[in-house]
């Protein structure tokens, strides 16, 4: 049997942190503890905002370090003594000094896109360390096509290893739910997203705009808006120009520990994105039973599945399916949930770092 | 030869393989294989198979694809054919291996049992192989030594998808049509696309030689098994008379074309006024086959003119005793197909249109299958690039080496563009100092420098980043064989005829139902020629080629100049795209700029 592996994990944040990346590295870690080929993973972060909590078995995480400096100085040092078989960039930021590490010790490396920050061209500096990984984990098909289009590599070092849900995210008690919420009788349409200074992206402006036509064909619609940030007093505006601000209910920044029941009281989750790098939300929505319904841009249609999990559509044709999705009777929470775990849950997901892992040894 | 196809959802989030799209992809290859048609899902239909066949090996409805052996493990669909296939059956009968059929597809699949990947290095012949293994959870995938075969992939990250073909990639509907800068760049050097990119971002070629595995963690890098330099740089040298050689060569042709002749329907030859094809005729009578028809193409407009190759190739016909096809082409029939031609065309080339009516020709004859001498002129040193790529070497490689001269030569094009200097002149500083540059010089259509004035510069400097045409060249040749004539044959062998020649072959037979079989590009052919090749003197590769014969070439084929591209398709293609008579090289690139703008 070949000596287990031990890896050094360069990321900005993961146990402690705050935000997607920091989830995905937890969840990419948590899955590595799971992994029989891998012995100990000893991770550097960058920030560490929250209590670090217990970790899993194998995964050992050091205090943050903010400087650059200190933080690189660290990470060379933690290389020479523990002498990783894998050196893993978790962010393109870590990228240049992954690549010195793994050239120095002699390890392989592996990169992890998160999405967007592929989506523009790359400077050199950034993307030559993964022109030269072994292996670079994109969340999505969208994303590694990204990569892809601008790697000058012949071959390939890209592979898709998606986004996994949480196992918080689950069937549960919708009545109660929406009375948490507030709801009554009217349908609620709901998006979780970061309300973001780029102004529009996430695609709240396409249901706002919608709004109207779907409260006049349908008994009553509220608009549901979990989330902050500074797109917020634009997005309140719009409401009011198009006479639905009453209608309109900005949630704000919603905990954790309450979003499983705001997905389960939503009629319909609506993300009409063209940003996403994969939209985990979908997942979380269609994980608590809602359906869910998108546009067929970026890594939305990998959360999707191209339309056989949730509604994947291009713009224009948006308003006519929300429309539809709305006054469809809501399908069985439980074959929906199901479907999702079928594809993105936990087991797959440790399945997909074992496979990847396996691919590169 | 057959069309070849499939899906595999090899990722654990991917949706199913559709069916529509499997036969779609299928069934735009009807021209490749309109004898039979199969389909084949895995039990889990994360995987599918599709295949067209043209029947030419055991002609029963049993040897049909996919096919799957006896335990239910091994799947494969296969485009090619194995000449080495009764030996390697005996082999594996005596192995204990049941054969149901006498087709080569079952001596593929029985020999990956077998062996594993390691079995393509049994494999004489055309290949592009996909094989499913059910409990290893793998596709494997291999391509001929030479790329005589196509084989196109396409991994979006879920998915893998593969062909014989680009257009019926795209025909599926899955694939972006978004274009490969590397593909088009490569196009524009060279008239053709260089493997692996092809015009489209996600369809790559599996290059010549290799081996690649699917599974669960994706598409794996792809692994060589063979490399023509490799072979040319190893090649002991052997000493002995011109006529010891001439008897190495002959035998050794004769012994590749008997090989090729393994068929269960008649087999053809394509016959110009040539040594290649004359001699492959003479073989084919010396390796005893009876009924031989050869098909001439016959242009009008050269009638009675020295280009008329008809006359000539009636004379060897007629030595050969073979039944002579000869089909006359004109203008109003190039006219005609000329949109059924670009239609066939599966990737832009400059080339191909000669194949395309001979292979009509042959197809109407009602032949599956014929020989070409395509080969003979990068096996044994027939092109002028044998002589002008090592002579421009020698004589520039110093001046090239001094830094500025390069910029001095490109500097004289813009002043003197209006005298009518060659880009290429203009390039010898630059590029004639080194064998992959000269090369380039030889055979390309545009040179570097000049493909800002075609393409958009983001297009054209992310194209030529990834293409890295000289150090693509230089690869080809490496390692680099010690003699000048075994690296311009590793050269000319990689990318002229890889690229260009076999891939015209490919679709513009296939496009008539027709297999091109070609006996000068040969594995143990080249085996046998490559220690011969740092004796040749001038033009003693060919000669010895047409001396193989029992009957050799008379002195009116072997003393008749090389006239090079000899018909009158030229310039109707020149009147297609322009009003104005143009000069060959001229013609060349007004040509490669009109099927890029054409949808």
């Amino acid at each position: 049997m070949p000596r287990p592996l031990k890896i050094l994990f360069l990321a900005t944040d993961a146990f402690g942190g705050y935000g997607g990346i920091a989830q995905y590295n937890r969840d990419i870690l948590t899955a590595m503890s799971h992994a029989k080929s891998i012995g100990e993973v000893e991770v550097l972060v960058r920030l560490s905002p929250d209590h670090i909590g217990s970790l899993p078995a194998k995964i050992k995480q050091y205090p943050a370090v903010l400087g650059r400096l200190g933080y690189a100085l660290r990470a060379i040092a933690r290389a020479l003594v523990l002498r990783p078989d894998i050196v893993f960039n978790g962010h393109l930021y870590h990228g240049s000094l992954a690549y010195l590490i793994a050239k120095l010790i002699g390890a392989k490396m592996i990169s992890q896109l998160h999405g967007t920050e592929v989506w523009e061209q790359l400077a050199p500096a950034r993307l030559t360390p993964l022109e030269r990984s072994d292996l670079v984990l994109c969340v999505s098909r969208h994303t590694k096509a990204c990569y892809d289009r601008q790697s000058l590599r012949d071959q390939a070092n890209s592979i898709v290893v998606p986004n996994t849900v949480g196992p918080e995210f689950q069937l549960g008690d919708r009545q109660t739910a929406r009375k948490k919420f507030n709801l009554e009788g009217e349908k609620a349409i709901l998006t979780v997203a970061r309300l973001d200074s780029r102004g529009g992206y996430k695609g709240h402006d396409r249901i706002i705009r919608n709004l109207r036509a779907l409260t006049q064909s349908n008994d009553a619609v509220s608009y549901l808006i979990a989330g902050d940030g500074p797109d917020r007093p634009r997005l309140e505006q719009l409401s009011r120009d198009c006479g639905v601000a009453d209608k309109v209910r900005f949630l704000g920044k919603v905990p954790i520990e309450d979003l499983p029941d705001l997905y389960r009281a939503a009629d319909l989750f609506a993300l009409p994105s063209t940003g996403e790098g994969f939209g985990i939300v979908f997942l979380e929505a269609m994980s608590c039973g809602t359906p869910a319904i998108g546009l067929n841009v970026g890594g939305s249609c990998d959360a999707l599945a191209d339309g056989a999990l949730g509604v994947c559509v291009n713009e224009t044709d948006f308003p006519a399916a929300l429309q539809a999705a709305l006054r469809k009777p809501r399908p069985a929470p439980e074959a929906l949930s199901d479907a999702v775990t079928e594809r993105f849950g936990r087991k797959v997901f440790n399945l997909h770092i074992e496979t990847a892992l396996a691919h590169l040894i | 030869m057959c069309g070849i196809n499939g899906i595999f959802a090899y990722n654990h989030s991917a949706s199913v393989p559709s069916e529509a799209e499997l036969i779609a992809t299928r069934d735009h290859m009807f021209r490749r294989g309109p004898d039979g048609v199969g389909v084949w899902w895995s039990e889990d239909r994360r995987i599918g198979f599709g295949h067209r066949r043209l029947s030419i090996q055991d002609l029963s409805e049993r040897a049909n694809q996919p096919m799957s052996d006896g335990t239910g493990r091994y799947t494969i669909v296969f485009n090619g054919e194995i000449y080495n296939y009764p030996e390697l059956r005996r082999d594996l009968e005596s192995k204990g291996y049941v054969f149901l059929t006498t087709s080569d597809t079952e001596a593929i699949l029985h020999l990956y049992a077998l062996e594993g990947e390691a079995m393509v290095h049994r494999l004489r012949g055309m290949f592009a192989i996909a094989i499913w293994d059910r409990e290893a959870r793998r596709l494997f995938f291999a391509r001929d030594p030479y790329g005589i075969k196509p084989l196109y992939i396409a991994n979006d990250g879920w998915t893998v998808r593969f062909a014989s073909q680009v257009k019926a990639l795209l025909a599926g509907g899955q694939i972006s049509r978004e274009p490969e800068p590397a593909g088009v760049v490569g196009f524009y050097l060279w008239g053709s696309v260089p493997e692996p990119f092809t015009c489209y971002r996600d369809i790559r070629q599996l290059p010549a030689g290799h081996t690649q595995i699917v599974d669960a963690a994706g598409v794996h890098p792809s692994k060589a098994f063979y490399s023509i330099a490799r072979v040319l740089a190893g090649a002991p040298r052997i000493h002995g008379s011109p006529t010891q050689m001439e008897a190495r060569i002959k035998e050794a042709a004769l012994e590749s074309v008997r090989a090729h002749l393994l068929s269960d329907v008649e087999v053809g030859v394509f016959l110009s006024a040539g040594i290649d094809s004359g001699a492959l005729l003479g073989l084919m009578r010396d390796a005893g086959q009876e009924k031989i028809r050869a098909i001439t193409l016959g242009f009008k407009e050269f009638e009675g003119t020295p280009e008329d190759e008809t006359p000539l190739a009636r004379e060897i016909a007629k030595l050969y005793q073979a039944e002579h096809v000869v089909r006359s082409v004109d203008r109003a029939e190039f006219k005609h197909d000329l949109p059924l031609i670009l239609e066939a065309m599966d990737q832009p080339s400059i080339d191909g249109v000669n194949t395309w009516f001979v292979s009509k020709a042959a197809n109407e004859a009602g032949l599956k299958v014929a020989l070409s001498g395509l080969g003979g002129d990068e096996l044994l040193a027939g092109y002028p690039s044998f002589q002008d790529v090592p002579q421009w070497v020698k004589y520039l490689s110093v001046p090239a080496a001094i830094p500025g001269m390069g910029a001095l030569g490109r500097a004289a094009l813009g002043l003197f563009k209006q005298t009518g200097i060659s880009p290429k002149l203009a390039g010898m500083l630059t590029y004639g100092g080194t064998y992959p540059g000269a090369y380039l010089l030889r055979r390309g259509l545009f040179l570097p420098f000049e493909l800002k004035t075609i393409l958009d510069p983001e297009l054209l400097s992310l194209g030529l980043g990834r293409l890295k045409p000289l150090a693509r060249v230089a690869a080809s040749m490496q390692p680099a064989p010690r003699a000048a004539i075994g690296r311009v044959c590793a050269l000319e062998s990689t990318n002229y005829m890889r690229n260009q020649l076999l891939r015209d072959s490919d679709w513009a037979g296939m496009a008539h139902s027709l297999e091109i079989r070609t006996p000068l590009v040969d594995c143990i052919l080249l085996a046998q020629v490559a220690p011969t090749l740092r004796s040749f003197k001038q033009n003693f590769g060919k000669q010895a080629l047409a001396k193989a014969a029992r009957t050799p070439l008379p002195a009116m084929i072997t003393k008749r100049p090389k006239t090079g591209f000899c018909t009158p398709i030229a310039s109707w293609k020149t009147e297609s795209i322009s009003d104005k008579p143009l000069s060959a090289a001229s013609f060349s690139r007004a040509w490669a700029e009109s099927i890029m703008e054409m949808p």
